[in-house]
């Protein structure tokens, strides 16, 4: 019976309900830096708004990778529910903030369904797991250099901050 | 006490031919394909959690679940639940990724 499981599905059973978590996570990811870049956009943080626009589109072409593996390999693949997104912040500086913590969170995320991966010899997510990781590191990169300009331009005024920010 | 064992013949999960199941019910045989097969499992999985499983027992104490897209609709009592979701674990047990 396990045989035949396994030419139905090429992805291990664990592994993909992981991979469904993912999903969500990236989707609301995604619907958290919609609500980000809206704060921006109202109070006129050009380059801000512009980044999470980006962001939030990045993050659900992520969940679409994902989606899209997960049926590739016999799997089912679940589409979320988002709920709970915050459309409340205190400052710009928060809002990188969350942010930040927010991929930190990803990454720790991604790295349990590698580890799983690996104890259950599923070597195709193993392997596709790996862009995942390299985007991650990518990413937090991204928002610590961010969250270093507001260190050292600190008591300048926001829009003058916002400036400086890296343009896509 | 034998509810176990009656319990046992209640829900059972058997293999028909390559990609066809059955889901074996008290009162009948459902034909499952794989993916709705995942679909139960997925439905079983969400309905045992915690505090699902709390609800339903402070509520009706049964569920009433659709499987094999929506044709068929069986009935469920906690130990038939946690049966099937048993049966179902020890089906997607010792995957084993076959090296070729
Ligand atoms: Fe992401
Ligand atoms: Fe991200």
């Amino acid at each position: 019976m396990n045989a035949v499981v396994r030419k139905q599905m090429s992805i291990h059973p664990d592994v993909m309900d992981l991979l469904n978590n993912q999903i969500a996570m990236e989707m609301k990811a995604s619907a958290s830096y919609l609500a980000m870049a809206s704060w921006c956009d109202q109070r006129e943080l050009l380059n801000s708004k512009d980044f999470f626009y980006k962001q939030a589109e990045e993050e659900r072409e992520h969940a679409m990778k994902i989606f899209t593996f997960i049926n590739d390999n016999g799997g089912a693949a679940v589409s979320p529910n988002v709920t709970n997104v915050n459309n409340d912040f205190e400052s710009l500086r928060a809002v990188y903030e969350t942010g930040l913590e927010q991929e930190i969170a990803v990454t720790e995320s991604i790295f349990k369904i590698f580890k799983t991966a690996r104890k259950q010899d599923d070597y195709i997510t193993e392997v596709f797991l790996q862009w995942f990781i390299t985007e991650q590191s990518e990413e937090e990169d991204t928002f610590r250099s961010i969250l270093d300009v507001f260190d050292l331009m600190e008591g300048m005024p926001l829009k003058m901050i916002d400036e400086r920010f890296p343009k896509e | 006490m034998n509810y176990e064992s009656d319990i046992e013949y209640c829900y059972q999960i058997k293999q028909a031919t390559f990609c066809k199941y059955v889901l074996i019910t008290p009162s009948k045989e459902v034909q499952l394909t794989f993916p709705q097969m995942l679909e139960l499992r997925r439905k079983i999985y969400d309905l045992t959690t915690f505090n699902t499983l709390n609800e339903i027992i402070n509520t009706d104490n049964f569920v009433l679940l659709f499987v094999a897209d929506k044709q068929h609709l069986i009935y469920l009592d906690i130990p038939q639940l946690l049966k099937l979701k048993e049966e179902i674990e020890l089906f997607f047990l010792d995957f084993n990724p076959v090296l070729v």
